[in-house]
Formats: C-alpha cells, structure tokens, sequence
C-alpha cells in the first residue's frame, strides 16, 4: 500500500470516529485494525505487542508518580500557601488578585508536571475569589485555564518525559530549557491582566511590609524546594527522572501527612484512586498512539512527508512555524500525550533536515500542544476551569482569544531564538550539549 | 444484574487504587536502595512495578469506560433529539467494536505470551498479557449495560 492511501484510511476512519464522540484513544485503536487486517504481513496482534512495547517503558512510570505527588500536593492545601506568597510578590499590581492567579500556576508548576492538576486544583480557589472580588467570571475562567498551561511548560513536566521517552532526549535538558518560555508565558499573561485591569478598574491589594512578606514565603517554603530537589536531581544526574517522580510522591507524603498534617487514610485512598484513574485514561491513549504511530512509520509516511516538504524549501523559520501550527492545530483535537507520540515522530526528520536541535524542536511542540490544552474544542483546561466557573464555554471565547494573543507571540519567538532556549541546558549541563 | 456490575464495578475500582501502591512501592525500594547501604537491591522490582503499571492501565481503561471520562471531542453542533440518540447508539457499537478486537485478538496475544516468561523472576508473561483480553471482556460488560440503558430509557418517557 501506499504510503498517503494508509494515512489517508488511518486519518479518515479517526476524524468519523471522533466526530461521533467516540473517545480518542479508542478512535486510534480502532482505525489502526482495517490496516492490520488489510495487508498480508500484519496481524491485530501487533497492535497489543505495540501497546505493550510502549508501556514496557521505565521512564513512563514518572507519569503516574507526577500526577499522584501533585494530587497530594493539593490536598495537602500547599495552594492557599502559594497563594499568601504570591500576594506578597504580586498584589500590589492593578487586577492583584489576576497576578495572584497566575503567579500561583507559576509555583505550582514547578511542583507538579502536569497542567490538568493545576487548573483542577487552583481554580476551585481562585475562580469563587475573583468573581467574589468583581472581576467577569468568564476573566477568571480564562486566566484559570491559560495559566495552567505553564504546569507543562515549567519543570517538571509530564509532557517532556513522554517526550524525551519517545524521542530518546534528554530529559534534564528539557527541564531546564522550559524555564525560560514558562516565565515568559507567564509575564505575558501578566501583562494582559494588567490592561484588563486598567481598562475594568479591578482591585489591588495594599504593599505588604516585610514580616507579613517572609512569614509567607516562610511558609510556603517547604513546599516551593520542590522543583529545586526534582529539577537539580534530574538535571544534576543525582537520579533519573522516574526516581524523582518517586522521589516527589514521597516528598509530599511526608510534607502532606507529616508537615502540613492534612493528609489522612481517607483522604489517601481517594487521592490514590483519582490518580490511577487519570493517568490510566492517558496512559491507555499512550498505547493505541504508539499502534497509529507504528502504522504510519511502517508505511513511511514521515518519509513522505519529509519529501514534500523539503521540495517547499521552506528553511529555518518556515519550518518551525510549519511544525508550531501543526503541534496547535492537532492540539485543539486530540490530547497532547497521542498527540506527541504520532505527530513528533513523523515532523522530528523535517524539523532535523530544517537543522532544529532536539531540544528547540520539543520546546516549540511542548509548548504549542500546552496551548492546546485551552483552544477547543478539545481543551481539557478549558473545559475543568469552565465547570469550575459554571460557564459555557462558549462564553470565554472573546477573553480567550485576547489572552491567547501575547502567548502566540511567546510562542513566535521561541522559534525564532534557539540560542535562548538553549541557554540553560548549555549553562548547567555543558558536558551534554 | 444492575447489583453484580456495580460490584464489579466497585472491585475494579479497589483494585486500581491497591495496584498503584503496589507500583510504587518496588520503585521505592529501588531508589531507596540507591543511595541507603543497607536495603538490599532487588532485581524484581522492576517485574512488579511493570506488572501493576499496565494493570493500572488497562484496568482504569475498563473503569473510565463505565464512568464515560475517556477524553472526547465536542464539535458536532447539537442534532435533534433521534440524531443524538441514534449517534449515541453508533459510538457505544464502535467501542464494543474495539472490545471485541481486544477479546478474540488479545487470547491470541496471550496464548503466545503463555509460552514465555519474563527474562528475571520467571513470572509468567501470561500474567500481563491476560490484561488485554480481560480489559475487553471488561469494556464488553459495561458497555452492553449502556446499550440496554439507551434502549430502557427510550421506553420509560
């Protein structure tokens, strides 16, 4: 068969499927099954060998351990903590309570990896408190849900363990090049908060004096080491990232039960519970992702493309910004773990033969599939923050499209200074880059 | 029946909350062996935290089945009530699709892993690859109490 026929039958029964509501991760196993019936060399079985190959991954388990470590962390109540402290940095700014929420997603970030747990967790706080203190609700719905991208964008990330997983990465050297397009998503983010605010006249808080501002950060601290421990001992070469995934849980069990004393039995198992299942529902759409993605490198379908792309000549910029509007288009569809496994192993050749460094490349996709995590109509963040607000989502299109602009623009500029994404990883791990 | 599924149901939710524990206790020792002199370093952690992780996984995929939390896409704008009903209809048959693929095509899958086992602790491959038809069977259930529900629900106006 031809390589563009097979995409083409993978890619229609998938959008037919998806159309009538059929959840993603089953849309991708069930396109995969006619190609393997079909062609006289493949049998159905390879779809379990190929789920089982990606699930037979030691790195893959960082992605549970993540999400159970940030799940404890905000049951543990470590949000209100970021947020006192975050009042202290930012309250003082026009729309303070914006900044507030922002400035906490930032924190958090670097405390857990994963995006949806940072929307579910800050938004049952900061949505009730900004419509409490006037600002629209759909503001502090959009605010929620663009802020929260940061949680895979700021180390750790679950996002760039699948990917340097899948890839063959670095792992640490992703770390450290999200930093510095995770604080500029969030600057950004500020900015737009701060004309909202201008224009609404929201309120700010009174300058808090020293004592009130490191009794704050005093508190918080235990909990903002966090990043310092998983991202120095990934980075470091202490330990790998699956054992600073453990080494996280651990951390805020102690930090949980023994420190801040809210964590008990009940509260545990329901903790444990929530946390299997989400990361069972993304796992499992991890491997029908790696069956579709095996079809179409069996078909060398990258290979076709890479061909009619290179004819395009499109050269450095081009490429990326191809590869950016390809990562946010399929963002606004399907959730970025498939996502990775099927788009980033057919556009790395392109991006390779463009002269991208692996790193740039998963920064610019990492951070154009985060973004999908807020466009719909499939954007989970969006979605989790709506309900929180009850809002339809109709209804914060116009704040979204606005909030969306400046980090379009972040985005724009990542593909256009590889220099400074590569900074950090250069700066603390010379030997490797 | 209603009471035998929920019970199922209820067991596979305890099971996924119990496997996570299992899986992180293996890896547990295994750092920890790391850098404390005194546990000594086994080598089937690694089996049984690769064991419960795709258990966790194929079994939270059976439960999100049930509960209707596997992620889908919103896009169509809304159809008239028949539509909705007979696209609703259309969706649990594509998925019960996919948990016959699972059934008859993971027997075959672990059949050929009963002839193996794993390379260190002799566990069976059987005892992983039974997931994948198992997760089937499981789909198959909660999936046959929905398509009965669409249609006693039709009835009942």
């Amino acid at each position: 068969m031809e390589p563009l026929t097979v995409a083409l039958i993978l890619i229609t029964i998938f959008i037919g499927l998806v159309l009538i509501k059929v959840p993603v991760s089953f849309a991708l196993g069930l396109a995969t099954v006619p190609i393997f019936l079909m062609h006289d060399r493949l049998t159905v079985t390879l779809l379990f060998t190929e789920m089982f190959r990606a699930y037979n991954s030691f790195l893959l388990l960082a992605v549970p351990f993540f999400l159970l470590a940030a799940n404890l962390m905000n049951r543990a109540g470590i949000t209100d903590r970021l947020m006192d402290f975050a009042k202290a940095i930012v309250g003082y700014l026009p729309g303070g309570l914006g900044h507030v929420n922002i400035t906490v997603s930032m924190l958090f970030a670097g405390i857990s990896g994963s995006s949806t747990a940072d929307s579910a967790g800050i938004g049952a706080i900061m949505i009730p408190a900004m419509k409490k203190e006037g600002y629209d609700t759909s503001l502090a719905v959009t605010v929620t849900a663009c802020s929260s991208v940061m949680g895979v964008i700021i180390p750790p990330s679950v996002l760039m363990i699948i990917w340097g997983g899948v890839m063959s990465v670095s792992i640490g050297g992703l770390f450290l090049a999200g930093v510095i397009p995770g604080l500029a998503i969030g600057l950004s983010m500020m900015a737009t908060v701060y004309v909202y605010a201008r224009r609404r006249n929201y309120p700010r808080y009174p300058l808090v004096g020293w004592t009130a501002f490191f009794g704050s950060a005093g508190s918080a601290l235990l909990a903002l080491l966090t990043p310092l421990i998983i991202v120095g001992g990934i980075s470091g070469g202490i330990f790998t990232p699956t054992e600073a995934s453990v080494v996280a849980v651990l951390y805020s069990l102690l930090l949980g039960g023994l420190v801040y004393r809210k964590l008990d039995l009940k509260a545990l198992r329901e903790v444990f519970y929530e946390s299997a299942r989400f990361s069972a529902i993304a796992l499992f759409a991890v491997g029908t992702a790696s069956a579709f993605a095996f079809l179409l490198a069996f078909f060398k379908v990258p290979e076709a493309i890479v061909g009619q792309l290179s004819a395009l000549d499109l050269g450095f910029v081009g490429t990326g910004m191809i590869v950016a509007a390809s990562f946010l288009l399929i963002g606004m569809f399907i959730d970025a773990i498939p996502a990775i496994i099927i788009l980033g192993t057919v556009l790395w050749p392109v991006a390779e033969a463009a002269g991208y460094h692996p790193i740039h490349f998963a920064i610019i996709g990492v951070v154009a599939l985060a973004f999908g995590l807020v466009t719909p109509p499939y954007g989970l963040c969006l979605l989790i923050s709506c309900s929180l607000g009850n809002i339809r989502v109709v209804d914060t299109l116009r704040d979204l499209a606005v909030m969306l602009v400046p980090m379009l623009i972040v985005l724009l500029l990542i593909v256009l200074l590889p220099e400074l994404i590569l900074w950090l990883p250069r700066l603390f791990m010379p030997d490797f880059f | 029946m209603q009471y035998l599924i929920d019970r199922y149901f209820h067991l596979l939710q305890r099971l996924l909350t119990g496997l996570l524990v299992l899986l992180l206790l293996p890896v547990l020792i295994q750092v920890l062996s790391r850098f404390i002199p005194f546990i000594p370093r086994y080598i089937w952690t690694e089996e049984i935290a690769r064991f419960a992780f795709i258990w966790i996984i194929l079994i939270g995929s059976s439960v999100a089945v049930r509960d209707g939390s596997h992620f889908h896409v919103d896009v169509l704008p809304k159809l008239s009530e028949g539509c909705e009903r007979l696209l609703h209809l259309l969706l649990l048959m594509f998925m019960l699709l996919l948990a016959i693929v699972f059934m008859v095509g993971g027997f075959q899958f672990a059949a050929f892993g009963a002839t193996q086992s794993s390379e260190i602790s002799a566990l069976p491959m059987l005892t992983i690859y039974i997931a994948w038809p198992l997760a089937g069977i499981s789909w198959s259930v909660f999936l046959i109490e929905k398509v009965y529900r669409h249609f006693s629900e039709q009835n009942t106006p």
